[in-house]
């Protein structure tokens, strides 16, 4: 099988400073891909690396045929203010049609109203939704999803993870997500990558995310509060 | 004032001029880059002065200092990663100090205000042709400044180029002023680059009727002001900004509708 993506010796320096050291992986179709670490490890510089957003020093980076990259940011603050109803926002995805825009929002199971909504009125899950909508609408192939560290209720988070889910069963879409939550990486992901800086793990979750690994990557007071939770 | 048979093209212009004025001016509330295109329209002051020493129109001198201001914001900008917002600050001010050394009292009085009464039928048509200039490229580039306005990240992920949406963005607010410049003038450029969307900001619930509100508000604001100096003895910028002053007062008043 042909991967869909294929990061090599990735190097990205931010203003003299070092963030990401030789970073190799590859994704394959339909699979989900967690990546872990601490604040600051260079996760979301690593996604945004990817995507192009971000230059980088150093390494290759290289996609499949006929890969498709959709992306949710971490961060999508929206000014209170703005006049922008949901479907608004959608068109503004460049190439999209109507009939794409319908067709995410029934796959979401977003009504006709929630598109005639004012972008500024949304929940922070609705506006989680808004996006998975955005990135959906022109049928990607490989998501990569920046998992919000903060104000997304439980009920909006845990909608948003089987949210995911079933894209990548329905739409077989893979899924390349940055994690804060060592459950969500149990139970929804292939294999996990353990970040920072360095890559420290890279395997099966099951496997890689043991005490010694998650010791390294967190310190020990990190450790035995994920422990509890899993 | 009376501007004899040169009223209609005059009228043509400024309806032009204020669509223009209107559509970047909804961008320039999105981006928070109001105060900085006020500012930005002092760079004019300059070009305004030696199209009126040497005696050719005010209007080409104008537009080239602020090519020229937009281009040096634009090239700094990512060169020194100082913000648009305090670039300008540097150059309306050193062009604020050269224009005025550069011009007469009256033509400073003139350029501040805006001034109708020697507007020619020339200055009409390259305004005129100006703003569709406008109109065009903003309706072409409409979809992507705002998506880059509103979220740079997921711009930049469907492969948006920040750096030319920016200078796009920067040409625009030039062009713009420099055909406002002569019907409101340098000082009250404001007037038909920040009231109108902040008006529409109040009335609006959806983008595209954001962009209409604002140019609705623009159309009134400039073509009422411009009414109001041809009978009255105002300037055509005061009466513009009182205009558009009123017309924000106005939605405030009014009872907002439920939000969606």
């Amino acid at each position: 099988m042909e991967s869909l993506l294929r990061v090599k010796n990735l190097n990205v320096t931010i203003e003299g400073k070092e963030i990401l050291k030789d970073i190799s992986f590859e994704v394959m179709p339909q699979e989900v891909l967690s990546i872990i670490g601490p604040n600051g490890a260079g996760k979301s510089v690593l996604l945004k690396a990817i995507l192009g957003i971000l230059p980088v020093t150093g390494g290759k980076i290289e996609f499949g045929k006929g890969v498709k990259v959709g992306y949710l940011p971490q961060r999508f603050a929206v000014d209170r203010y703005l006049p922008m109803t949901v479907e608004e926002f959608l068109r503004l995805k460049p190439g999209v049609t109507t009939e794409q825009i319908r067709e995410s929002a029934r796959a979401l199971k977003l009504d006709a109203s929630f598109l005639k909504k004012s972008l500024a009125s949304l929940s922070s899950g609705q506006m989680e939704k808004a996006l998975i909508a955005w990135v959906i609408a022109d049928r990607p192939n490989l998501i990569f999803f920046d998992e919000p560290t903060e104000n997304i209720d439980v009920a909006g988070q845990e909608s948003v993870y089987q949210l995911i889910d079933t894209f990548h069963h329905q739409l077989k879409i893979a899924v390349v997500l940055v994690s804060h939550d060592l459950n969500v990486v149990y139970r929804y992901s292939h294999r996990v990558m353990c970040l920072n800086q360095k890559m420290q793990c890279f395997g099966a979750p099951i496997e890689m995310l043991t005490n010694d690994v998650l010791q390294r990557l967190y310190g020990e007071h990190a450790v035995f509060e994920h422990h509890h939770h899993v | 004032m009376s501007f004899g048979f040169l009223w209609i093209p005059l009228v043509i212009a400024a309806l032009l001029a204020a669509i223009a004025s209107g559509f970047v001016s909804s961008f320039l509330i999105l981006r928070r880059m109001t105060l900085m295109s006020d500012a930005l329209s002092h760079v004019a002051l300059p070009g305004i002065a030696l199209g009126l020493l040497f005696h050719f129109q005010p209007l080409i001198g104008g537009l080239a200092f602020l090519l020229i201001g937009v281009l040096l914001i634009w090239r700094l900008e990512f060169q020194t990663k100082l913000a648009a917002e305090t670039l300008t600050g540097v150059i309306f001010t050193t062009a604020l100090a050269i224009g005025s050394l550069m011009a007469s009292q009256t033509d400073l009085l003139e350029a501040f205000f805006g001034d109708l009464a020697h507007i020619t039928l020339g200055q009409m048509a390259l305004q005129a042709g100006l703003s569709l200039v406008v109109i065009t490229i903003a309706w072409k580039y409409l979809n992507r400044i705002v998506l880059f306005s509103i979220a740079p990240d997921l711009a930049a992920s469907v492969k948006l180029s920040p750096k030319k949406l920016e200078l796009v963005l920067l040409l625009l607010i030039a062009l713009t002023i420099s055909i406002g410049v002569s019907f409101v003038g340098v000082l009250l450029m404001s007037s038909l680059l920040i009231m109108p969307a902040a008006t529409a900001r109040q009335l609006a619930r959806s983008y595209k009727s954001f962009v209409g509100y604002s140019v609705t508000f623009s159309v009134i604001g400039l073509t009422g002001g411009m009414a109001l100096s041809a009978f009255f003895p105002v300037q055509p910028g005061i009466a513009t900004v009182l205009v558009s002053a009123a017309l924000f007062v106005i939605c405030l008043i009014v009872p907002k509708r439920q939000m969606a």
